[in-house]
């Protein structure tokens, strides 16, 4: 379906010539010339204006009455005046009509300080009130959920929220009720509005009228701090800006990226942050529908100051003594940890999960493999494909972004369910049938037939199909012959030929792209290339666990126990439909494993019981590296606030332990781990993080991963083991002083970067 | 009156039959249209110079040209919600006459293009709507309504639609929303109805006076029906009088004739001993003329001229029995609570002119409050989404302008009742208390 390419006009604004895209809407076009026009219920992201609150009242030569900016579309010529008498008193007027009836209790409001009520009435307003009758009261606050509170009194009424849930969410739940100056925003009966994207009216309400439950009164615009980086609480991987104040997260906000996320979030994403919360156990709000939170948070709430239960944040190094959880220096841990791998070596299998970025997959993989001579690591939890799957898969043409949702003729969903695999997708295919007839079609991949049969369907009305498929599709001994049969269905369908066609797939995992592409697989090396040895993958390594083949277990922020987990929901999955074996042959491999060692963020069920040693594991805000978007845009993952208690960066725990083994990776600080990881990568050649930068970069687009992705991703890669280990190990003695040399490194619009330079800072 | 047109027979008994409208040559207007093409039909129209009966008076013909032309799936909706205030017309023609908005509809559609029309009548008007269904049973009958109209190419399904009694449900394009089953709000314009209307289609929308006008127009050829009335504003025009007047009800009258006439002549002006303090000339929106303007011809362009408008062709009638406040207070009370709250002008501007005028009578407000009442009405003129918050500040406008005076006045006088009410209270309670110490 055609993409919007807009010429470029001139029109004149306030006396000056600009340029902008034809029929952007003077609001927006007006911004090319460095003018504002106030607006309250435009929001572009909501579809069609509304020109509801009549904020943006504009003079254009040869109308008569004033117009709304919001609405009118910008033309070649157009001459527009935002700053005569006329257009000033009709918004004096709007600001006044506005104000009559809002409490005007902004000391004791969230928004104050960052409301556009108060921006523009300072802007544009008169500065005096000539209204003096009794103001319209409601009660408030009211719940309007468990999660966002209502204050009708400070509503001005403009929409924004009511056509969020009819027109993006198309939850339909939030109405208008009453009529003239009686109207106010509600839900059919007072039911509450609870939908799976409510969280994002809090957001896009102009006004204080919708503050969230659980960051009312916990701080002001003035004493917090914002922090741009990545969610990895699933593949969707939104883009997020972490409010913080003294160290902690208090809120998660969209930073919009309109080629991941389109400037929405999920609830989980949105009310996640009391987990992220440094030393603290689960707070109430969050912890039923968080992900990482694992276990039972009640018994966590009533844990006592001595030990740690389970549900409840790992801050300092564990170590199993006498059979219970003490926490010990991190001195004593590696050591312990040192002792057990050491003893263990090439019996060692490794599994990365939810929360391991890219870097910390590859410094993973070098740690099995460099240090320990084992090839038994997975990030797969629905098993393996063949490397030359694996490559055909990642083949850069073959990939769908997330835009294609918006604008292909169809959509196939093959055993994917975008709002439980990835929400944010949920609210671009929604805006892809809204808005540009996409046809939208779900199969499941049992029956390969009846999957051919729809993905032809929907390329009979138009070429650009899509077909995004969730990684369970590949799960199960005929997995590797279904993903041959998708192979060539797009051959078929030409989706590689095709712009704007492809394939999309969902990982089990956050970051699972990632760590694939780092080389966290049993078959394939960083960027898919071929290993010496084949090692075990994830099924295979709970069997060799339990029957003794292996003997240790290194869980990076997995739990194959733990409820939620991807790699414990696979082997459940497997549990109904094969063997009946499964989550058993876990249970039976961790229970045998001589030694368990593991990253983690909270504590889970399966860790509680087996693990010998836990290492404090940062939450996505403490963490500095790269993910991978599903559609293979690397993002910057960008440390908001410092770790938790004790907890050391994943990277260094792992250099550490591996330096205590005898070899040194060479990692003193988490560029470096970059780096190392780019260099490693034949399709990341020549990254950056700079070149990340804020808004991420597609591997697929880089005209340096074009010169080398032929010849890279058909064909057979060297082991990877030499890529990086040649000219940065001479630099390093000079390198206690790090910071010179990497400060010009890319940075994301930071509160305070400076104190996020990892290794610096502690 | 003599050229009657659309009242010709309007008191004949039985005349909303099928048999009866036939008889007095019903229908014959669309066999006449059918057998010519659609673009010679909108030729007529065009040439009649017919301009929309429901307030804005855009020339319908024009209106028609606007919908695009090709095969697509086109509407027509007849705005049958007649909510203005003193409006009562279309109610008496549909009750007597249905057969005639029937046909008219059929010759609009044709014209148009569209197959599949609506009447959006007002849930009040229950026997109107009646009237309507039976009528549309013996129209679907006869073959007026239906696949191949008459044997023709053109199809053409009518629904009748009660509306849930919302004054805004009479704007285009909130009547729209609310028929497609929505809460009744406008929507911003452009794009207008006749691109983007109802189901996102393009549609014709008209008012009942305006598309039973169609077949008179049909019948007699569009430029002798231009020949009636006055230039710009040909044809007749059905006026409810209502208010301070001797004999209220419908009058059919030809456009241009004084207004005089139509208050005076017709209906008998005010009651004895009275005399008339103001006069809406289209309905409680449009701003009040006095009695100076009786000589203005009533038609679209001469109202315009005097600072009012024609409107629905509602005159309301006020004697000098009428205090302006309270007048002035009804009016703003009616609007504020038919304000539909979407836009901000319309729905704090009706609200504070309430409050202010209650303070206005109720004694505490001082003269400066009615520059701010002014300038309130001034903010909300022209600055609104739709109509509807123009047609309170339109007239209030007007009355505080034309009635300062009294309104001066009345802010006195209510003050000066108010103090003494407060006086007599704090005396009555001192010689309470005098009288309980001894």
């Amino acid at each position: 379906m055609p993409r919007p390419a807009p010429n470029t006009i001139t029109f004149t604004i306030d006396g000056r010539e600009v340029q902008a895209p034809e029929n952007s809407m003077l609001v927006d076009a007006a911004k090319h010339g460095d003018v504002e026009i106030p607006v309250f219920c435009y929001e572009p992201k909501l579809g069609n204006p509304v020109g509801a609150c009549r904020m943006c009242l504009v003079e254009i030569e040869g109308i008569g009455k004033l117009q709304t900016g919001c609405s009118t579309p910008v033309k070649d010529g157009m001459v527009v005046n935002t700053q005569s008498d006329r257009v000033k008193e009709a918004q004096r007027s709007v600001v006044e009509f506005l104000l009559i009836n809002h409490p005007l209790d902004c000391p004791v409001c969230d928004k104050g300080g960052e409301c556009p009520l108060q921006d523009i009435t300072f802007g544009w307003g008169g500065g005096i009130s000539r209204f003096i009758e009794p103001k319209r009261h409601f009660v408030k606050p009211l719940e309007l959920s468990p999660k966002i509170a209502i204050d009708r009194e400070r509503c001005i009424l403009c929409y924004r929220c009511v056509r969020f849930s009819q027109e993006i969410a198309e939850d339909y739940q939030l109405v208008l009720l009453e009529r003239g100056a009686h109207s106010f925003v509600s839900t059919f009966d007072g039911h509450p509005y609870v939908a799976p994207f409510s969280g994002n009216i809090i957001e896009l309400c102009p006004v204080g009228a919708l503050t969230s439950r659980s960051y009312r009164f916990r701080a002001r615009p003035w004493d917090i701090e914002d922090a741009g980086t990545v969610c990895t609480l699933c593949p969707a991987q939104c883009n997020v800006s972490l409010t913080v104040r003294d160290e902690r997260v208090l809120r998660v906000l969209s930073r919009q990226n309109d080629d991941v996320d389109d400037g929405w979030l999920c609830d989980h994403g949105r009310f996640a942050y009391p987990a992220l919360a440094q030393g603290e156990g689960p707070s109430e709000t969050g912890s039923s529908t968080v992900k990482v939170l694992q276990g039972n948070p009640a018994a966590a709430a009533n844990g006592d100051a001595r030990g740690i239960r389970v549900g409840m944040r790992v801050s300092r190094p564990l170590l199993r003594d006498g059979g219970e959880l003490r926490p010990v220096s991190w001195e004593r841990a590696i050591e312990e940890a040192a002792v057990m791998l050491g003893r263990s070596g090439a019996k060692t299998a490794a599994l990365a999960g939810d929360g391991a970025t890219n870097e910390e997959g590859f410094l993973l993989s070098r740690l099995l493999g460099e240090t320990l001579g084992s090839p038994h690591i997975d990030s797969r939890p629905s098993g393996t494909l063949a490397p030359e799957l694996q490559r055909e898969l990642a083949e850069p043409r073959l990939q769908a972004k997330v835009s294609d949702l918006e604008f292909a003729h169809g959509v196939l969903l093959l055993d994917c369910d975008p709002l439980l695999d990835a929400p944010i997708l949920d609210l671009r295919l929604r805006k892809g049938v809204r808005r540009h007839g996409m046809k939208l079609e779900r199969v499941s991949g049992e029956d390969f037939g009846a999957v051919r049969e729809t993905a032809k369907r929907l390329a009979d009305v138009g070429e650009e199909v899509v077909i995004v498929w969730g990684e369970r599709f590949a799960a199960g001994a005929d997995g590797a012959g279904r993903v041959r049969s998708l192979l060539d269905l797009a051959a078929e369908l030409s989706l590689g030929e095709t712009d704007g066609a492809g394939l999309l797939e969902i990982p089990a995992t956050s970051n699972g792209r990632g760590l694939r592409e780092a080389g966290v697989l049993p078959n394939g090396g960083p960027g898919f290339s071929e290993r010496e040895q084949d090692g075990l993958d994830a099924r295979a390594i709970a069997d060799a666990l339990a029957g003794g083949e292996l003997s240790a277990l290194y869980l990076f922020e997995v739990d194959p126990l733990s409820d939620g987990d991807p790699f414990a929901a696979a082997a459940g999955a497997r549990a109904d439909v094969e063997t009946g074996e499964g989550s058993a042959s876990w249970a039976r491999g961790m229970e045998r494993a001589s030694a368990v060692v593991a990253h983690a963020t909270l504590l889970s069920a399966g860790l509680a019981e087996h693990a010998n040693v836990i290492f404090p594991a940062g939450s996505y805000a403490e963490k500095e590296g790269t993910v991978t978007h599903p559609d293979g845009r690397l993002q910057r993952v960008r440390q908001a606030v410092a770790e938790a208690g004790d907890t050391r960066p994943g990277w260094r725990v792992i250099a550490e332990l591996s330096l205590r083994l005898g070899t040194d990776l060479d990692v003193y600080d988490a560029k470096e781990a970059s780096q190392q990881l780019f260099d490693a990568v034949p399709f990341y050649a020549e990254m950056t993080l700079d070149e990340i930068g804020g808004r991420g970069v597609r591997w697929q687009e880089r005209e340096e991963t074009v010169a080398v992705g032929n010849a890279v991703l058909p064909q057979q890669m060297e082991p990877s083991a030499e890529a990086h280990s040649g000219p940065d190990r001479d630099t390093h003695a000079a390198d206690n002083d790090t910071e010179g040399e990497h400060s010009t490194t890319g940075e994301l619009p930071h509160a305070d970067d400076g104190e996020n330079e990892g290794e610096g800072r502690r | 009156m003599s050229d009657m047109l659309l009242f010709k027979d309007i008191d004949e008994p039985g005349l909303n039959t099928l048999s009866v409208y036939e008889a007095r040559g019903g229908y014959a207007s669309l066999r006449k249209a059918l057998a010519t093409t659609p673009e010679q039909v909108l030729e007529q129209l065009e040439a009649s110079g017919l301009r929309g009966r429901g307030g804005a008076g855009f020339q319908m013909g024009k209106k028609v040209s606007f919908l695009p032309k090709g095969q697509m799936s086109k509407y027509l909706v007849c705005n049958a919600d007649e909510s203005e205030p003193g409006t009562f017309k279309d109610r008496e023609l549909m009750q007597k006459n249905p057969h005639v908005l029937i046909e008219g509809i059929a010759i609009a559609a044709y014209a148009a293009g569209a197959d599949r029309s609506f009447i959006y009548i007002r849930g009040e008007y229950v026997l109107q709507a009646d009237v309507l269904d039976a009528a549309l049973v013996e129209a679907r009958e006869a073959g007026y309504i239906g696949d191949r109209v008459l044997d023709s190419e053109h199809s053409l399904s009518l629904v009748i639609h009660r509306g849930a009694g919302a004054y805004i449900c009479g704007e285009e394009t909130g009547l729209l929303d609310s028929l497609e089953g929505k809460r009744g709000n406008p929507r911003l314009k452009p794009p207008f109805p006749a691109n983007q209307g109802l189901y996102q289609g393009p549609t014709l929308i008209n008012n009942v006076e305006t598309l039973s006008t169609v077949p008179t127009i049909i019948a007699m050829g569009g430029e002798q029906y231009a020949k009636i009335g006055v230039e710009s504003s040909t044809g007749t025009k059905l006026v409810s009088i209502s208010g301070h007047i001797q004999r209220p009800g419908n009058y059919e009258i030809e456009l241009g004739i004084p207004s005089r006439e139509i208050i005076y002549g017709l209906a008998g002006g005010p009651p004895e001993g009275s005399e008339i303090k103001c006069w809406f000339p289209g309905g409680s929106s449009s701003p009040v003329l006095l009695p100076d303007d009786l000589d203005v011809p009533y038609d679209f362009d001469s109202m315009a001229k005097a600072g009012s408008m024609l409107g629905s062709g509602a005159i309301i009638v006020v004697d000098d029995s009428t205090p302006i406040v309270d007048l002035a207070l009804k009016v703003a009370k009616f609007y504020r609570h038919e304000s539909c709250g979407k836009c901000t002008p319309c729905r704090e501007g009706t609200n504070w002119t309430v409050k202010m005028l209650e303070r206005i009578d109720s004694g505490e407000a001082t003269p400066m409050d009615l520059d701010i009442m002014a300038s309130v009405q001034d903010h909300i003129i022209g600055n609104c989404l739709c109509v509807l918050g123009d047609a309170m500040a339109m007239p209030i406008g007007s009355m505080i302008a034309k009635f300062r005076a009294e309104f001066e006045q009345h802010i006195e006088m209510a003050r000066a009742r108010e103090e003494a009410t407060l006086v007599g209270a704090a005396v009555g309670v001192g010689a309470a208390t005098a009288g309980s110490t001894h």
